[in-house]
Order: C-alpha cells, then sequence, then structure tokens
C-alpha cells in the first residue's frame, strides 16, 4: 500500500467510527463525503501537478490522527460581520452552510476537500452582510489540523480578509464574492517546519472585486491550492503572490484561474525568490470556458535564484476554448541581474546592501496595495524607509 | 587626482585599452572623444570596477590609492563617482530609497553622522528640482520608464549628492534636448571646483561650448592618439576622426 493508501484508509475508517459519534458540529452531515471518498483515489507522488512535489510525508504525519487543540481563538472581524463556529451554529447558520459549503469546490479535482469535510475539527463561517463597506475580518491559527473557513461576502459588500501566519496541516478559505462586491484577501505564510496542504477557493460574482495575494516563506513541505472562478459577467480577479524561500524551505503553488463567465478580467503577477537549497514550484494555469467571451486574462511569474542549489519550477498553462479572448503570459528564470549590482555599488552601496535592494525590489513588483507592509516584514526584506 | 599609467584592460576576454596614461590633477576638466568602439566607456568602467572589465597591465590611482583590486563600492568611498552612458533600470527600488542607500553607504563608510530622513528629503528635493526633476521621478523605481534626457539628469542628480572628488560622465550629453544639455552642463559647472575634477566622455562639440575642457584627449583603438586644448574638439568636429588617424600621433 502506499502512503496514500494507507492514509485514505485511515481516513474511511476514522470516518465510519466517528459518523455516529462526532466530536465535532455533530449536526453536519459526513455521510456523502465519506461516501465519495470511497472511490476518489488521493494524489500520489510525481502524478500531475505532483511532479515536484511530494505529498507522502504529509500521508505519513496525519495517518497517526490529530485533532483540535481546543482553543476557540484565531478570529476577529469588525462589527457588523457575523462570526459562527460551526459547533455552535444555530438553525439559520446551519443553512447558510449548508447552502454554501464545498459550492465553489470540484472535490473530485481536490479530494483533500473530501478528507477535510471528513476530519474536520474546526470550521467557521464569516458572513458580510450586503452592502456593508469597510468590513474587517482577521484570521489566526484556529487550533485544528483540518480546519474550514467559509466566507460569504453579500452582494456589493466591501470586505478585507487578512489571514495572518497558522500552519494547521490542512486549511480550507471558502470566499463567496456577491455580486458587484469587493474582496481583498491576502494571506501570510511564515517559515515553518511543518507538513502543510492547504485550498483557497473563491467564486467572483458578476461585477465583483477580488483581490488575492498569497505572500509566503516555505516550510518542510507547503503546498497551496489556489482556485479562483470568475463565475459572473465582469468578474474581476486579481492575484498577487510574493515568496523568498530558504535553508531547505519547500513550497508550491498551483493557482487556477477559472473563466467561466464572459468579460472577466484577471491578473496574476508572482514573484518568487529562492535561496541556498529551498524548492519553490508554481504552476499558473489560465482556464477561459467556451462561453467566456471577452475574458481578458494576464499571468506574469518570475523567479529569481539567489544560490547554485537553489531550485524553481515554474509553468503557465493555458486552456482557451473561447475565440474572442486576450491572455498574455510569461513566466521567467533568472539571478541577480549584474548590471543592477554593478550600478548599485558604483553608488558606494556594499554588495550585501546592493543585493538586499535588489531582491526587495524584485519582490515589490508583487505587492500591489494588499498589506504591503505585512508583506515586507514577513518576506525578510530589508526594513525600508518609505520617502517621498 | 587621477593618474592612469600604462592601462591595458580587456572587455569579455578581448584587449580594447592598450596603454593609457592619464593624469587629471584638482580643479581640472578633462574631455575624452573619440570613434563609437574605441575604447571610452572601457576606460571608465574599469576605472569604476565593472567585473566584466579585466585590467591586465598597468594602474590607476585616485587621490594615490590604486583602484587595482577594489571593489566597486570602495572605489566610490575614495571619491569616484560613474556616470552611467547606459543607466540601468530597477523597477522596484524606487529612486529615493535608492538615493538614500547609497548616500547612508557613503557617510557610513566615511564615519560621518547619518542624515535625519527629513533633511535627507529635503536635500534631494533641493538637487532635483534643479535639475528640473519633478518630485515624482523620485517616487519612482530607479531610472523606470525615464526617458533619455530624464535617466541622464538622474545621474547627474545622484552625482551631486555624493559629492565625488572625480566625476566621470560617459556620454552624459547624448539624448539630452537643448534645454536638458543646458541644464546638465550648469550642474556640472555648479559641482566643479578646485577641490575635484571631472572626466568628460562626449561625441559633441556642443557640451564642450557649456562646460570648458582644460584638456582633450582623443581615444582610437584603446589608446590616447592625441591632447590638445578645445581647439582639438573643433578640428574633430570639422575633420572627423579619420583623418586624424591618418596624420597618426
Ligand atoms: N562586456 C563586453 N563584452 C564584449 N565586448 C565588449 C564588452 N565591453 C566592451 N566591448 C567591446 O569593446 C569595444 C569598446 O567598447 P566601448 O564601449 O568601450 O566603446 P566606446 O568607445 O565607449 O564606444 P561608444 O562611443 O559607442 O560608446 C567595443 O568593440 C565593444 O564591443
Ligand atoms: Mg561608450
Amino acid at each position: 500500500m502506499t502512503a496514500a493508501e494507507l492514509f485514505h484508509a485511515r481516513v474511511l475508517e476514522d470516518g465510519r467510527q466517528l459518523r455516529n459519534r462526532p466530536l465535532y458540529a455533530p449536526w453536519l452531515d459526513r455521510g456523502p463525503s465519506l461516501a465519495a471518498l470511497e472511490d476518489v483515489p488521493l494524489p500520489e507522488p510525481r502524478s500531475y501537478t505532483w511532479e515536484y512535489s511530494n505529498p507522502n510525508p504529509w500521508y505519513e504525519r496525519n495517518a497517526s490522527g490529530s485533532d483540535h487543540d481546543g482553543s476557540t481563538e484565531g478570529i476577529a472581524a469588525s462589527r457588523g460581520v457575523e462570526v459562527s463556529d460551526f459547533d455552535a451554529a444555530e438553525s439559520r447558520e446551519r443553512d447558510v452552510i449548508d447552502a454554501n459549503l464545498n459550492a465553489t469546490i470540484d472535490r473530485r479535482r481536490y479530494p483533500l476537500a473530501f478528507v477535510n469535510d471528513v476530519l474536520l475539527h474546526r470550521g467557521v463561517v464569516i458572513e458580510v452582510p450586503a452592502g456593508a463597506s469597510g468590513a474587517e475580518i482577521e484570521l489566526g491559527p484556529l487550533g485544528g489540523d483540518f480546519e474550514r473557513v467559509l466566507l460569504v461576502v453579500g452582494d456589493g459588500a466591501e470586505a478585507t480578509l487578512l489571514e495572518r501566519p497558522a500552519s494547521p496541516a490542512h486549511r480550507i478559505v471558502e470566499c463567496l464574492v456577491g455580486a458587484d462586491a469587493s474582496l481583498r484577501h491576502t494571506r501570510l505564510q511564515s517559515a515553518t517546519d511543518s507538513l502543510e496542504y492547504h485550498l483557497v477557493s473563491s467564486r467572483v460574482s458578476a461585477g465583483a472585486r477580488y483581490r488575492f495575494a498569497q505572500y509566503a516563506q516555505g516550510s518542510t513541505m507547503r503546498r497551496n491550492d489556489i482556485h479562483i472562478e470568475a463565475a459572473g459577467d465582469g468578474a474581476d480577479i486579481e492575484i498577487h503572490g510574493a515568496w523568498h524561500l530558504s535553508g531547505r524551505q519547500h513550497l508550491d503553488t498551483q493557482i487556477n484561474v477559472h473563466h467561466s463567465a464572459g468579460g472577466g478580467t484577471s491578473r496574476q503577477t508572482v514573484r518568487g525568490v529562492v535561496d541556498d537549497r529551498a524548492k519553490a514550484v508554481f504552476n499558473g494555469r489560465i482556464h477561459i470556458a467556451p462561453g467566456a467571451q471577452r475574458t481578458d486574462a494576464a499571468l506574469s511569474a518570475k523567479h529569481m535564484l539567489l544560490a547554485p542549489a537553489a531550485q524553481a519550477y515554474a509553468k503557465p498553462e493555458l486552456e482557451i476554448y473561447a475565440n474572442d479572448v486576450k491572455c498574455a503570459h510569461g513566466a521567467t528564470m533568472g539571478e541577480i541581474d549584474s548590471d543592477a549590482l554593478f550600478y548599485l555599488r558604483s553608488r558606494g552601496i556594499g554588495e550585501a546592501i546592493a543585493r538586499d535592494l535588489l531582491v526587495a525590489g524584485f519582490l515589490e513588483e508583487a505587492l500591489g496595495d494588499l498589506h504591503p507592509g505585512e508583506a515586507r516584514a514577513l518576506l525578510n526584506v530589508q526594513a525600508r524607509e518609505r520617502l517621498a | 587626482m587621477l593618474e592612469i599609467t600604462d592601462l591595458h584592460a580587456r572587455a569579455a576576454g578581448k584587449p580594447i585599452l592598450k596603454g593609457i596614461d592619464l593624469v587629471v590633477r584638482p580643479g581640472e576638466v578633462h574631455a575624452i572623444m573619440g570613434p563609437n568602439g574605441s575604447g571610452k566607456s572601457t576606460l571608465a568602467n574599469a576605472l569604476a570596477g565593472r567585473p566584466d572589465v579585466e585590467v591586465t597591465a598597468g594602474d590607476m590611482r585616485l587621490v594615490g590609492t590604486s583602484l587595482i583590486g577594489l571593489a566597486p563600492e570602495e572605489r566610490a568611498h575614495l571619491g569616484l563617482f560613474l556616470a552611467f552612458q547606459y543607466p540601468v533600470e530597477i523597477p522596484g527600488v524606487s529612486n529615493m530609497e535608492f538615493l538614500k542607500a547609497a548616500v547612508d553607504s557613503h557617510n557610513k563608510a566615511l564615519e560621518r553622522d547619518e542624515l535625519s530622513a527629513a533633511s535627507f528629503v529635503a536635500l534631494v528635493r533641493e538637487a532635483a528640482s534643479r535639475l528640473h526633476l519633478a518630485p515624482e521621478f523620485l517616487r519612482r523605481g530607479v531610472n523606470a520608464g525615464f526617458s533619455g534626457g530624464e535617466k541622464k539628469r538622474n545621474e547627474i542628480l545622484q552625482m551631486l549628492l555624493l559629492e565625488p572628488r572625480l566625476a566621470v560622465l560617459d556620454e552624459t550629453d547624448s539624448g539630452l534636448d537643448i534645454d536638458a544639455l543646458r541644464t546638465v552642463a550648469s550642474g556640472v559647472n555648479a559641482f566643479a571646483s578646485e577641490a575635484n575634477a571631472v572626466l568628460l566622455i562626449t561625441h559633441y562639440q556642443r557640451l564642450l561650448d557649456h562646460i570648458t575642457p582644460d584638456f582633450v584627449h582623443v581615444l582610437l583603438d584603446g589608446r590616447i592618439a592625441r591632447t590638445g586644448d578645445k581647439s582639438l574638439a573643433h578640428a574633430l568636429e570639422a575633420d572627423g576622426y579619420a583623418r586624424l588617424a591618418e596624420s597618426g600621433t
């Protein structure tokens, strides 16, 4: 049996046992997920999208069971935002959860979502009422190994979600962005020695704007799947990715932007810096469905390698099934620009500081206006004075 | 100030400088002219310590200290400044933080007090306005998307802030319109003093109408083929380099 099969069997067994007496949010019906998981295999090493990351240590780490540490902290939200723990959900919240949980996720494609359903340690549903403005939500560690966040942003509302560093084994953040709403979503991931596998799945409705930023250092193995759907006419998506890896850190980022409605725009800007023996894997896929005419999609992904043993694998993937679209993509791999380094040094700036400046400048291209201060602090970019 | 003796250098393995001798004293302005590919920028790069220019023989001394083997930043701290023929674009680093890093590095190396952020900003704004560079250029990435002329003015801005002993200006006049040429020339004239020196690399007589050189040197195939005063530049303008090459040294 492979590690994936062993883990799969363990989840099924736990799921069957828990079925009659779930400890957490017993009202949630795990039955359908458990049944579906029976015949959905889990990703094996070297299978599609797992060419450069090995999931086995993650399976092995989680095969022995794990659980929630009992904390219920980890969320702060501004007034008017409704936050409910799945365990404490009343009937109204249960309806919201039942209606929306997994609505954006193709779980056969992301089978760990079934696993998350079955093993769930902690889930929260966050609702931003229609028309609200300036809603702010901050998430920290939620205390479980298998966590779920369901964010529903009502039509026309405007909200910011900041995920502070946390390193559960598996967190799914699902965002439903209502018509003409706007969501800014930043995720910070600091260096850890944990094994992690996460999914962000967001659906952007007509006329809505979703801006997502992933700022990360690596961990022993950290995999981020990010699936964003432009589901309504004119949905506007902006994705920023910036990472700075060192030591033996490993970060694997798989972004899938799915245009299923027309007139949408998506912009992906990714900058990765890889030092020492670290490894960055990036896959940026743009899928434009047959009906999604007048889509305008772009992807720019650049990696900078700072050491001979540093590795980066970056690939754009396009699947375009509509004819009236614009789609631009580019992925490059390079080192520190020697002309730029000489230029800075010729101005008296020592080599170490000059390199730091160039690294910071390179990452800066991916920050946009999504929590750039937090990003700089996280990415170990020299404290840079903002002068003007 | 600067003494270059029998300097030989290669760029990418190819011999380019084939025995340069040059002495620049404090307070002097020297112009270096010469056809494309004659080695003018290679000489400037050898002085500044560009890694792909390899000095194979000879010496270069700035205020008595040999530059051979010094890192580019050490040469800058000694008082050398090179205005690049092709200034480099660095999009993510703001011009202001670049200038601050440069000035801070100098102050640190020379054991001078660090400037406060406020007085630094005031200093930069003042210098920028003298060069007719709008404050917007300080916020933008280093040379990022600057026009040719804006890049050249940005080089002079750096020179004014770093106050070098020897400023080497590599075709800083190329690509400037008439007004910008005047602005840059008046910046250089304001900078030049008895305590420093300027080495101007140029193709055009017109810069020398604004900045009067004490000496004009003609570089041909990696050697100084002729040295004269300002009138040499006029003769070149009239006759070109071919005649000079024929007549020998
Ligand atoms: N890094 C390099 N690699 C290869 N060749 C080089 C390099 N640097 C300079 N050269 C060559 O050395 C010669 C002199 O170049 P240099 O740039 O010094 O000329 P220049 O006199 O400044 O010319 P221009 O007036 O066009 O600026 C040229 O033939 C050039 O191609
Ligand atoms: Mg040149």
